[in-house]
């Protein structure tokens, strides 16, 4: 039988309210910094710009139109962009790059500059605790820390690819990767001064995984997701295999939350999965007619964005599964996004086979 | 049939007089296409079996015969087969009646899957992730022949060959046609109630489960899984230049550019690919098909056009009100309205139920365990076995095992009277492919091969045994379907030819056929065979049976298939003629020990790998039970083949005129034709260097036979010939290194070579002899590249 959004008519009316208020976006400061610095000539004259008329964040007279991502800046030399974070609207780390070199990029408030990469392969996930202090993990066993001046690589003393990072703080660093088609699902913990691994029951692998993508925590709770639906939980001493259910059997590939009893994992490759997790059990939804998800941004209860293959993006409420499509925005597949908090979605993406293409665009809910 | 219908299409006949034609009345039988009727169709999409689009320009059929070259090429593990693998070439799954076709049921595979606990689809494994396909070979050194299928395993089924004409025509669809035909939830209470796959977000529409657009990822996916070539995906450029355009409709770098990032997919994205390069851990780089490669055969699969329908005819006209009766256009839709005009795939393109007999549990994409795609009905005459098993062996079984949403159909079906059936038969075989018809691979009408050619008979043949030589031949060729016994419980090939067809109906198989033998090895060390005897069989007609190795087997032994060229000849050699090369204790102090193979009561084997059959008509008989699944007929002095099964299907299986149709075949099968050589000084010098290395002390150049001497290059003896320490399969009198010295005769066509196929040239076979042949192979070493070169130059007219 098809499976069906589980939207309930509340939602769907809540979201049809929002839709009502969705503001003309613009070029924001940000794009507008950028442009000034790169030469990026983001505006109505540029092809597949939405043509909105430059306005203002905050601007709540123009009409209600759907949300428009525009570029964040200029990738034409960047290679694949994998991940985004940052601690508030004026700190954003974007990281990727090439089987041969990491590349980071960072946004101070007024433009996007690219920052110096240590000598590493393509960085895969970006975290961190404040503006002086942010956590990389990548292909090939690399990682790499910013200590407020300058990004430095750390032995992790694996080479196997890494995929996912999260620190309840920068001496409590959780590290989840593996490959993709052998071997066993691999888990660091990263204490501030070294790595140690952490091993994981197979008996608890009860997807016969071999990576896990992404690790994220809130109120004492950690969990791990990754290949097949696998979703792991640390219980303070050991990783334990959580039930999914029987939809629960594609890659999960991000997770995100608002605390320990509101999480929610997206997924799929070629058909979408989202989980959620609501404090006692996993529960997992295939919405149809929708391709592979691969990032979250949760900002509350009932509000999060979500991306995916072929420039997927939509609005989410994660409790109920009631989606907002977005206008496609862009056609490269989007692996990540990270709101601000402050209304500014940003996502990355990319195409991770040679000759590497990336694209990091930005929307601003003025909803 | 139930009455309703049964009288509506009654009155219909009676109506119209069962005249069909041109008669304008007739319209009322041709419903317009926009209603789901047959209908004109566009013009100029048909082609010649194994022809490109009629419009393909003249760059495109350029790449087509590329692309086709491409597809029967047989890659080796040196080019990247493996490490695990179930085929060499693509077109040894899709090769009936021509590359882009199905393929008879000897090319089944296996979707494994663990259901969880907790009730999830979890693709099985099989020495790696490969979308749940279970692999039945390795290359390499330190890998288990046979990739074990892990314990977790628990759900198994089965999937014949797709074929593949015309699914350039078929991605060029809007996909909104598709959703046309939807009715998920059975709004118009018709029983039928289609719904779309979705890959990416998009309406899939190839493969059995509807699970994917890409046609790159359907070459990509396969290729990886199937014979373990690593990718690439395609380039942004040559995605826009293929024959569909599948690129994302801007330059390649506009995302980055921004030009595109905001732009609406253009109509033709649905065909795009996912991006994601694939490797393996064997020793070639990846990927292991460069891009061009790539590019050709994703152009060809494009490009090979659907095959023409039959002429009109009043029959078919019959056929066609009955079809519409049944309501099989309900979703075999007639038409499907493309960008060349209506679209004759006789396929809604969704997915229906086809209830708990059909179910295979396999989960894929939206798709559940019960549910397929509606197989276009395009050039189905040609390209049985039928549904997505192949357990249905002709038409008229496809249609009466259809169940859930089909069910209707299927019991309508039964209930018409055997002419009516043969109406509907006769309209289906009139979409495409009916003069390609046939059981096997041999084309209706082929040419018999005469005396001096591979295939043909050993002696001139006229009149009745003529006869019976051709007719052995098609059945040497036959695939038999499970309703006929094949393969209960297990089998390896639907047909003799399934394993024999290098280079004709006969010969050799690559290693994509090879024979898997297993066993156990007690703790002392003695070999025990598995209680389902030492063949562990590629397939089985059994539904959900995975072929799962005894646990306790430890031992696989990889097979491969030599020529049958020449078998009568050789089983004329006399038993003492043979027993009077052996030298067992090595009498004569030359370090060569042969020994004489005796089986069941002290016969002297002379057939297979470990000289375990006595003679051509055992050897049929082995290979009918054991490779087969066919029980036959007991027959005096017999002791080879199978009289029983527990199959449902009534023994003998098949009956012993056939069984000796394919002997006396068999036996007046010629030998191998030498080969010419543009050096015949060369080749004198390299049969002269034969004899001096020493290889003709196993390999005699000739045996006595019953008309004279039969230049086989074999003494037929066992000769310990693996390395030392080899743990090996024993069987009859032969020991766990012993094989029989291998007739020679074919060599020039029966790659790779050794026992287990693991030599790919004459060179590495060379190198292969270890034991008694260690002292030949050392002289080989010792030689000089001239006299090498000669010695394997003679080889090659063999």
């Amino acid at each position: 039988m098809p499976h069906r959004p589980s939207a309930t008519p509340a939602t769907l009316l809540r979201l049809s309210a929002r839709r009502m208020t969705y503001r003309t976006s613009s070029p924001s400061l940000v794009t507008l910094g950028l442009a000034a610095l790169l030469g990026c000539t983001a505006g109505p004259d540029k092809p597949g710009d939405s043509g909105g008329a430059p306005n203002t964040a905050g601007d709540t007279s123009a009409p209600a139109g759907p949300p428009a991502w525009t570029p964040a800046f200029e990738t034409s030399a960047a290679g694949s962009l994998s991940s985004v974070w940052g601690s508030g609207p004026d700190d954003i780390w974007i990281v990727g790059g090439t089987e041969e070199q990491a590349e980071i990029y960072h946004f101070d408030g007024a433009a996007w500059a690219p920052a110096q990469a240590p000598d590493l392969p393509i960085l895969a996930w970006v975290t961190g605790w404040g503006p002086g202090a942010a956590f990389a993990v990548g292909r090939g066993g690399g990682a790499a820390r910013f200590d407020g001046a300058a990004w430095t690589a750390l032995d992790t003393g694996t080479t196997e690819d890494l995929w996912g990072c999260f620190g309840f703080a920068e001496d409590d660093v959780w590290i989840v990767g593996g490959d993709a088609d052998v071997g066993e699902p691999l888990i660091l913990h990263f204490d501030g001064a070294g790595f140690t691994e952490v091993p994981l029951d197979p008996a608890e692998n009860n997807r016969g995984a071999t990576t896990l993508f992404k690790v994220w925590g809130s109120g004492g709770a950690l969990f791990a997701v990754g290949q097949s639906g696998l979703i792991l939980r640390y219980d303070g001493a050991a990783w334990r295999g959580e039930a999914g259910g029987p939809l629960a059997d594609q890659d999960l590939i991000s997770l995100w939350g608002t605390g320990p009893d509101d999480i929610t994992a997206v997924g799929g490759r070629s058909n979408a999965r989202i989980a959620h997790f609501d404090g006692a059990a996993w529960t997992t939804t295939a919405p149809s007619a929708l391709g592979g998800l691969n990032g979250i941004s949760v900002q509350g209860e009932h509000e999060a964005v979500v991306v995916g293959v072929v420039g997927y993006a939509a609005s989410l409420d994660p409790a109920t599964g009631a989606r907002e499509d977005h206008p496609p925005a862009a056609t490269l597949d989007l692996h990540a996004v990270w709101g601000d908090g402050a209304g500014t979605y940003t996502a990355v993406g990319g195409t991770f086979a040679a000759p590497h293409r990336g694209v990091a665009i930005q929307w601003r809910d003025d909803r | 049939m139930s009455a309703a219908p049964r009288l509506l299409l009654g009155l219909l006949l009676g109506l119209l007089g069962c005249r069909g034609g041109k008669d304008p009345a007739d319209s009322a039988r041709w419903p317009d296409t926009a209603a789901g009727g047959h209908g004109p169709m566009a013009e100029g999409i048909f082609a010649p079996l194994g022809q490109p689009v009629p419009f393909a320009t003249d760059a495109q059929r350029a790449i087509f015969d590329e692309g086709i070259a491409l597809s029967g090429h047989r890659f080796t593990p040196a080019e990247g087969l493996g490490p695990a693998f179930n085929l060499v070439s693509c077109a040894g799954c899709h090769e009936k009646p021509a590359v882009g076709g199905s393929a008879g049921r000897y090319r089944n595979f296996f979707l494994t899957a663990e259901i969880t606990e907790d009730g999830a689809y979890i693709p099985g494994e099989s020495f790696g992730k490969a979308g749940g396909v279970m692999r039945l070979y390795t290359t390499g050194a330190g890998l288990p022949p046979r990739p074990p299928v892990p314990a977790t395993t628990n759900l198994f089924a089965q999937r014949n060959p797709i074929p593949f004409f015309g699914v350039g025509l078929i991605a060029e669809l809007d996909q909104g046609d598709i959703l046309a035909g939807a009715d998920p939830q059975d709004a118009d209470g018709d029983g039928i109630s289609g719904r779309p796959n979705y890959d990416r977000g998009f309406v899939g529409r190839f493969g059995r489960k509807a699970q994917t657009v890409s046609i790159e990822g359907f070459i990509r996916g396969p290729l990886n899984n199937h014979l373990g070539i690593t990718s690439d995906p395609l380039t942004e450029d040559q995605r826009a230049a293929l024959p569909v355009d599948s690129s994302g409709g801007a330059a390649p770098d506009a995302d980055s550019l921004g030009a595109r990032w905001a732009a609406p997919l253009q109509p033709w994205a649905q065909a795009s690919a996912p991006d994601a390069p694939l490797a393996d851990n064997d020793a070639v780089p990846d990927p292991e098909l460069s891009g061009g490669d790539l590019f050709a055969l994703v152009s060809f699969a494009m490009l090979t056009a659907p095959m023409a329908f039959a002429p009109e005819s009043t029959e078919l006209d019959d056929g066609r009100v009955i079809f519409d009766e049944l309501g099989c256009g309900d979703c075999h839709r007639p038409r499907l309205m493309g960008p060349r005009g209506p679209l004759p795939v006789y396929s809604d393109l969704l997915l229906h139920d086809m209830g708990p007999a059909l179910a295979d549990g396999v989960r894929q994409g939206e798709a559940d365990g019960a549910e397929f795609r509606t197989q276009p009905l395009w050039g189905v005459a040609a390209v049985g076995p039928y549904l997505h098993d192949g357990r249905a062996h002709s038409l008229d079984e496809a249609i009466r095992w259809h169940g859930g949403e089909g069910e209707r159909s299927g019991r309508d079906y039964e209930a018409l009277p055997a002419d009516e059936q043969a109406l509907l038969i006769g309209f289906l075989r009139s979409l495409g492919g009916a003069e390609h018809e046939s059981l096997g691979l041999q084309a209706p009408g082929a040419r018999l091969p005469g005396v001096g050619e591979a295939g043909g008979p050993t002696t001139a043949l006229h009149g009745a045994e003529l006869e019976d030589f051709a007719a052995g031949r098609l059945l040497f060729d036959r695939e038999f379907g499970a309703s006929e016994g094949l393969g209960a419980p297990r089998f390896n090939g639907d047909s003799c030819r399934a394993c024999h067809f290098d280079p004709v109906p006969g010969g050799a198989g690559p290693l994509d056929v090879n024979v898997m033998r297993h066993g156990i090895l007690s703790s002392d060390g003695r070999y025990i065979p598995p209680v389902v005897g030492s063949v562990l069989h590629r397939t089985t007609s059994l539904q959900g049976d995975g072929l799962r190795a005894q646990p306790e087997a430890t031992l696989f032994e990889p097979r491969q298939t030599p020529t049958l060229l020449g078998l009568g000849l050789i089983d004329g050699i006399a038993e003492a003629t043979i027993a009077a090369q052996a030298d067992p204790h090595d009498a004569d102090g030359d370090g060569i020990s042969g020994e004489v193979s005796l089986v069941d009561g002290g016969r002297v084997g002379r057939f297979g790998w470990k000289a375990q059959v006595p003679s051509v008509a055992e050897f049929v008989r082995d290979a009918l039970s054991v490779e087969l699944g066919l029980t036959l007929e007991a027959r005096a002095g017999l002791s080879f083949g199978q009289l029983e099964d527990n199959d449902g299907v009534a023994d003998p299986e098949l009956g012993p005129e056939l069984e000796l149709q394919l002997q006396r075949y068999l036996l007046r099968l010629g030998p191998p034709p030498r080969q010419r050589s543009d050096d015949p000084a060369a080749v004198s010098r390299g049969a002269a260097t034969f004899e001096a290395l020493g290889c003709a002390a196993c390999h005699s150049p000739a045996l006595e036979g019953a008309s004279g001497p039969v230049p086989l290059y074999s003494d037929l003896l066992l000769h310990d010939i693996l390395p030392e320490g080899t743990v090996g399969i024993e069987e009859g009198s032969a020991g766990g290194r012993e094989l029989r010295t291998p007739p020679l005769w074919g060599l020039a066509h029966s790659a790779p070579y050794l026992h287990d196929g693991a030599a790919a040239t004459l060179t590495a076979a060379i190198a292969g002899h270890h034991g008694e042949g260690a002292g030949a192979r050392a002289a080989f070493d010792a030689a000089t590249p001239a006299t090498q070169a000669d010695l394997l130059r003679f080889l090659e007219t063999l």
